[in-house]
């Protein structure tokens, strides 16, 4: 990248505070406060309802190291998902001690398995498990909302503590604030020269899901001030989007900013999902969480219907006026997997190139796909110069 | 690509067909062999003559309500079993469906039951089909319905089945997920739903869950009197055809034939050395590996999770409500662990390894199987907590016979039996014995 990551001082505090991975400063802080932490694995659980339950949720990963397995794949065998044998072998390796509870769903199967690993050889004060719905209707709605609504009755028993509609009110005002304030550093990645590289935007996603949400807000107000306030720019040749699986290891986006090109936006549920809609106060809050959850954010790759998905890939690839997208999907995702033959197709009707990488997740950009990557930009040079208006 | 090694439907049709005849005539086979196997030949029949006898064709994946295809006039198309008679009827077509799926940039790592349709739709010749229906469980790959269905022109429909179905309100909504399947077939198929012939599928499917529970009690007995040749029977009636009196009738002859091996001391081989689960799914890879363990070690299949019911399975609650019937089956329903915690399936393995008296277990970890790949090790821990039973994992495709050398499968097996012979629980049980 062009900008160190500390040139930037909201950011720098953010990462200061979540580190070190996972049991960060911010984590050491809540629990020497008594507080409790809740594990979470994928994106529909409603981190409002844990807030509101007055405990910190944490989204369960790996990070900007690659990790080394040894153990987990006795227990989840090397034909699957490797952020999930990352997840494990951090428990194995003890990393996730601080964990007072997990929650996960039925999103994706390889979650299911991991959540039963925890169930049973290390079985957390607090485990639950929601249902994902795969349709996008009233139906999924409702069906969603009962498995919310089992869940609050759980977490208050557990914590004794009944905590009301206005407190889940309290918590969606905080969860909106964060959203819209990480909109608006999406809406600022549309600039013809960004104030933020791919890889310092997804370390402001992870930031969100490792600290308090307050705590995150001030620090994103601070830090769009900054931006606004320096002029901070970035200036590259191509403009990129990111696709397909959740990334965590920054690096890697690092390394295709390393060449001469700056990621503008992302396709990732740690990325522009986080980032997008918000929870409608008008609603009851615990339906408004249902609907949020299931209808209110981007199609995902989960989803049984998931043709909504790839156009929102094509328009957001318009709105950020990308030159092209790098689709890098951990192996062994069975959804990306068939989201593929129709993703190039559609990309390629839309004129938009594409760049597909296999990877093993939280591993750093090695030489291969180093070498991939400056073909795929020098290709996108050749695009460009063959549009330019010939001079004279 | 050459799409010359595919096998089509037709051609599915006349090989079993001749397949049967063979059967018929090969000596030291149990009777039921026969009818087995004209079983599936009816089955595949009926998707080949649909057409022409004005049905319609449904390519579906588990937990699917047959039943109520059978009520409307659509005939299944269960795409986990075109995989498998297309591996055993003609080892080259798998892999060569596989090939082209992969032409078309699906990964190999996703299961090849459906890169196997992937392919051969790719290749026009997966059987003309009028929808894809599906419901959450039991894998993520489900998704391929919607997105091949896309690609290919078939409309197609989802049951979303709650995680946890087990509450009142899950029931309801997975029985109003039953009336939305009714309303789409009703939808394009002109026909309304005759809620009699229903109740009279659901009396039938019902009947078949009484016979698979017999012969699972018939199953306990030492020496085992199912033998390989039938193994995969009662799966085969249970996912195929329920709701058939065609079903009822083979499990009613293979009932009667274990009851007389049992009444006359036979079992699957002369000496039963060992008895063996399935704690995943059978070697629909091999179809021929579990003669060759009875033959070589004495080994015998006594059972395999995917067909195992819950409890007495006692699904009928209300005769006059065959949707909330059919509904509540699920909670009991064979292979319905799949889309459950790891416990959940391990609770079931080990239920089965006690009441079928096992002395080992063999987990197949499907390549494409998500489902699989978490579940192995706690599966076998459950089994050896519980009852001390030891589990070989065998790293294998599902359907592709390529994956992994036979070599390789029997040098495990070699020393998997070798480990268990020598265990001290082994000794136990036969001293016991």
């Amino acid at each position: 990248m062009n900008a160190p990551l500390n040139t930037l001082k909201a950011l720098s505090e953010m990462q200061r505070l979540t580190s070190p991975f996972p049991e960060s400063v911010a984590v050491k802080d809540w629990k020497a406060a008594g507080g409790q932490v809740v594990g979470w694995f994928n994106p529909y659980i409603p981190e409002e309802i844990i807030h509101a339950a007055g405990m910190l949720p944490f989204e369960m990963t790996g990070d900007n190291e690659p990790v080394q397995m040894h153990g987990a794949e006795a227990y989840i065998y090397a034909n699957s998902c490797s952020k999930i044998r990352t997840c494990w072998q951090l428990q194995l390796d003890g990393k996730y001690k601080f964990l007072d509870g997990l929650v996960s769903s039925s999103m994706c199967d390889q979650d299911k398995r991991l959540y039963s690993l925890f169930e049973y050889y290390n079985k957390l004060p607090y485990m639950d498990m929601l249902y994902a719905p795969r349709k996008r209707d009233e139906e999924a709605v409702q069906l969603y909302l009962s498995d919310l609504q089992d869940f609050r009755d759980r977490l208050a028993l557990y914590r004794w503590h009944r905590f009301s509609d206005a407190d889940i009110a309290k918590s969606i005002k905080v969860y909106n604030r964060g959203r819209e304030l990480m909109r608006q550093l999406y809406e600022l990645r549309k600039r013809d020269r960004p104030p933020v590289a791919g890889a310092e935007a997804l370390e402001v996603s992870k930031a969100a899901v490792r600290m308090p949400r307050e705590r995150f807000n001030e620090l994103m107000e601070q830090l769009l001030d900054e931006i606004e306030r320096t002029g901070r720019e970035i200036e590259k040749a191509r403009r990129l989007m990111v696709i397909g699986s959740d990334l965590h290891n920054a690096n890697q986006m690092a390394a295709l900013e390393s060449l001469n090109a700056v990621v503008v936006v992302d396709e990732m549920d740690i990325g522009i999902r986080r980032a997008w809609g918000q929870v409608d106060t008008q609603l009851p809050p615990m339906e408004a969480l249902a609907r949020y959850y299931v209808m209110g954010r981007p199609i995902d790759k989960h989803n049984w219907i998931s043709d909504g998905r790839l156009e929102f890939i094509g328009e957001l690839a318009a709105q950020y006026n990308v030159d092209g997208i790098v689709s890098q999907d951990v192996r062994f995702c069975t959804y990306n997997g068939w989201d593929k033959f129709d993703l190039k197709k559609q990309m390629q009707e839309r004129d938009i190139p594409m760049l597909q990488i296999d990877l093993e997740y939280g591993h750093p950009a090695g030489a291969q796909m180093k070498i991939r990557v400056e073909a795929f930009l020098e290709m996108l040079e050749g695009r460009a110069r063959a549009t330019e208006p010939v001079a004279g | 690509m050459s799409t010359d090694n595919l096998i089509a439907a037709d051609e599915l049709a006349k090989q079993i067909k001749m397949a049967v005849e063979g059967i018929k005539k090969k000596p030291g086979l149990m009777k039921s062999t026969a009818a087995s196997m004209e079983l599936v030949h009816k089955y595949v029949e009926r998707i080949v003559t649909a057409k022409d006898e004005g049905k319609w064709v449904a390519t579906h994946g588990t937990q699917q309500p047959l039943e109520i295809y059978e009520a409307m006039g659509v005939r299944g198309l269960f795409i986990e079993f075109w995989g498998v008679i297309s591996d055993a009827v003609k080892l080259e077509s798998v892999p060569a469906a596989l090939n082209i799926s992969a032409s078309t940039g699906t990964p190999g790592e996703v299961c090849s039951f459906f890169r196997n349709m992937d392919g051969l739709l790719h290749a026009g010749k997966w059987p003309k089909t009028d929808f894809m229906l599906y419901a959450t469980s039991s894998c993520d790959n489900v998704k391929a319905y919607h997105t091949l269905g896309r690609r290919y022109g078939i409309p197609s429909f989802g049951m979303e089945r709650p995680y946890l179905p087990y509450t009142p309100k899950a029931l309801e909504h997975w029985k109003n997920e039953h009336k939305r399947l009714i309303a789409f077939l009703e939808e394009k198929t002109g026909t309304k739903l005759d809620y009699d012939r229903l109740k009279e599928t659901v009396r039938l499917s019902y009947r078949l869950t009484e016979l698979s529970l017999e012969i699972d009690r018939l199953a306990r007995h030492v020496p085992c009197p199912l033998s390989a040749e039938c193994f995969g029977g009662v799966l085969l009636a249970l996912r195929l055809m329920p709701g058939t009196q065609e079903a009822v009738d083979f499990l009613t002859e293979l009932r009667d034939e274990m009851q007389e091996r049992v009444d006359n001391g036979i079992g699957a081989v002369e000496d039963e050395r060992f008895r063996v689960i399935w704690s995943c799914f059978t070697p629909f890879w091999d179809p021929t590996l579990l003669d060759f363990m009875q033959k070589k070690y004495g080994a015998v299949s006594v059972g395999e999770v995917l067909a195992n019911w819950r409890g007495e399975a006692n699904w009928i609650l209300d005769p006059d409500d065959p949707l909330g019937n059919l509904a509540y089956r699920t909670q009991l329903a064979p292979g319905n662990c799949q889309y459950a915690s790891s416990q959940d399936w391990a609770s079931n393995v080990v239920d089965q390894a006690r009441r079928l008296k096992a002395d080992g277990a063999i987990f197949n970890n499907n390549w494409g199987c998500k489902q699989a790949s978490g579940l192995g090790r706690l599966v076998g821990d459950e089994l050896m907590r519980h009852c001390k039973v030891p589990s070989v994992t065998l790293n294998v495709d599902v359907i592709d016979s390529t994956f992994v050398s036979r070599a390789e499968i029997e040098g495990q097996l070699d020393n998997f039996f070798e480990m268990i012979e020598g265990s001290k629980a082994y000794q136990e049980r036969k001293v016991a014995a």
